[in-house]
């Protein structure tokens, strides 16, 4: 078909990720597949829908017309086509994990075994302290519909859940994140480098590090840097371990929860976290942004990568991606963006000039025009001027919430 | 194959109702397991085939170890789309619908209109 990509993204292998015969790797291959004809080609007759069908039949019933996300959800969950699309695409999501889980079931011992030899080589730590418990708005609900969330543990050492979220992931994101599954750590790693060239920092902090996709390239970047990785699921940290020392790299991951951790004060100059604020809570999200005010030496920064608030976006974009609240488990999905972030820095102790939301432009969206252009400093100049110009980049930047400690304290 | 440990199947959650009818529901997730069954034999034929056009020699072996080159992911990819484009068209036929304002109305009279002119 004329027009649509054809998406042959290949996730890169390394030593735990787990292995798949042929027809695991179709089934696979199948729900990237499938999500990507959802997006590209179902996804596309909602706003049709709505328009022509869905918007009249909520006019005629309730007299008024359709005047929030809230509002266009009622009318569209009453549309055949909607009801389609909405229970294709929680198929869709259930087939990852699906297709995932079994391989990781007949390969688990293996894995643990391989997860144990690596991390034993690591020079970096990884602590786990088995009293740890962790957060209820991390296990009330599996988190996009992943079996067993973040935390759940099966055997000795397992890391099963890692395991599934390191393969679900990519094919989640239909590879759009990198072979690695780390565009966001690249992309603020590039943004860091182009803001504040000057800035290097000792000590980095990846807050909800889940498998430390977006940490190494910290590492890799700030190679003399001592960078630790934080997550509340104890398969993950022991994976992500793994995981960075079968890439070629040393670092410490810790079992922890962010609103809390068990770091001295002052002891980081940066501290980044990837997709983590939106699958906290009301109550932790603030204290998060407290603790990395605790931190933060004085000039540091906190850098979260996230999506964008529903400020940024009109009534049916919001309602497109607030449908990931209600029927993907994502609880705070949609409450995360009505949060006004910057005014909880700022309660947090950043001064509210030292706070800004900024776009990242995706790492490999740049190496894809640095290709074409033959010159990466020219493909990263056209880039800066195409971000700087839109109000968010859906599918070009990530959007990346920004604190400095100030460097003297009032 | 029999694992030692079984893992978690099924997320925590009340799964929503997407249909009127909740057998919809179940109707529609069975279909999309079949429909993925159909593409992984697909597949796997054509990896037979690939590699019996290679050398002529069909191991089971080489079928999950066969490395896909480029091209052969663009080929299958293509597939699973056209595939899919088969599979959802009732979609398609919904949204051509709408744009071309085509309604059960515009059908009787069509049928009045013919009988009459």
């Amino acid at each position: 078909m004329a027009g649509v990509m054809l998406n042959t993204f290949q996730q890169i292998d390394h030593p735990v990720l787990p292995k798949v015969n042929h027809d695991e790797r179709s089934r696979q291959e199948f729900s990237k597949s499938l999500k990507n004809c959802i997006q590209q080609k179902i996804l596309p007759g909602l706003q049709t829908v709505y328009q022509t069908r869905a918007a009249k039949a909520f006019e005629k019933t309730e007299g008024r017309a359709p005047e929030n996300r809230r509002d266009i959800r009622k009318a569209m969950e009453r549309d055949l086509y909607f009801q389609h699309y909405n229970c294709i695409n929680r198929v869709a999501q259930e087939l990852i994990w699906e297709s995932v889980t079994t391989s990781i079931e007949r390969q688990l011992p293996e894995l643990i075994d391989t997860a144990r030899a690596l991390s034993a080589k690591s020079t970096a730590t990884l602590e786990i302290d088995p009293g740890f418990k962790p957060p209820r708005y991390a296990t009330a609900l599996d988190i996009h519909c992943m079996p067993g969330g973040y935390a759940d543990e099966f055997t000795e050492d397992d890391v099963a859940v890692a395991a599934l979220y390191d393969r679900g992931v990519y094919l989640y994101a239909m590879g759009f994140i990198g072979p690695y599954n780390d565009d966001m750590g690249r992309s603020v790693c590039n943004y860091l480098q182009r803001n504040v060239p000057d800035f290097k920092p000792t000590r980095i902090l990846d807050m909800g590090c889940s498998v430390g996709h977006s940490t190494v390239p910290y590492k890799e970047r700030f190679p003399d840097a001592q960078v630790y990785g934080l997550d509340i699921g104890a398969p993950l940290v022991r994976y992500a371990h793994a995981r960075a020392k079968g890439l070629g790299h040393d670092v410490n991951f810790v079992l922890g929860n962010a609103e809390q951790t068990q770091f001295e004060d002052e002891s980081f100059d940066l501290i980044v976290s990837h997709i983590l604020l939106h699958e906290t809570s009301g109550k932790a999200m603030p204290r998060i942004f407290k603790e990395c005010f605790r931190l933060l030496k004085p000039g540091g920064y906190m850098i979260h990568a996230d999506l964008p608030p529903f400020t940024k976006m009109d009534n049916f974009s919001q309602f497109i991606l607030d449908l990931e609240t209600y029927y993907n488990n994502e609880p705070f999905w949609g409450a995360m963006r009505e949060a006004d972030q910057i005014a909880l820095a700022e309660k947090a102790g950043f001064r509210r000039a030292d706070v800004v939301f900024d776009t990242a432009p995706m790492a490999i969206m740049e190496l894809a025009a640095a290709a074409q252009a033959g010159n990466a400093a020219a493909a990263m100049d056209t880039n800066s001027k195409e971000f700087k110009s839109g109000e968010f980049a859906p599918g070009g930047g990530w959007e990346v919430l920004i604190g400095r400690k100030a460097a003297v304290q009032a | 194959m029999s694992a030692e440990v079984k893992v978690r199947r099924d997320a925590r959650g009340k799964r929503p109702q997407f249909y009127d009818d909740p057998a919809n529901d179940t109707l529609m997730s069975m279909v999309m397991v079949l429909a993925s069954e159909l593409c992984v034999t697909r597949d796997r034929l054509d990896t037979i085939e690939r590699i019996a056009d290679e050398k002529n020699l069909i191991l089971s072996r080489e079928i999950d170890t066969f490395e896909l080159d480029q091209e052969a992911l663009a080929e299958r990819e293509q597939r699973r789309q056209d595939f899919m484009d088969r599979l959802f068209y009732l979609l398609r036929k919904d949204i051509s619908e709408l744009k071309e304002q085509d309604t059960g109305e515009r059908y009787t009279q069509t049928l009045d209109d013919i009988a009459k002119n």
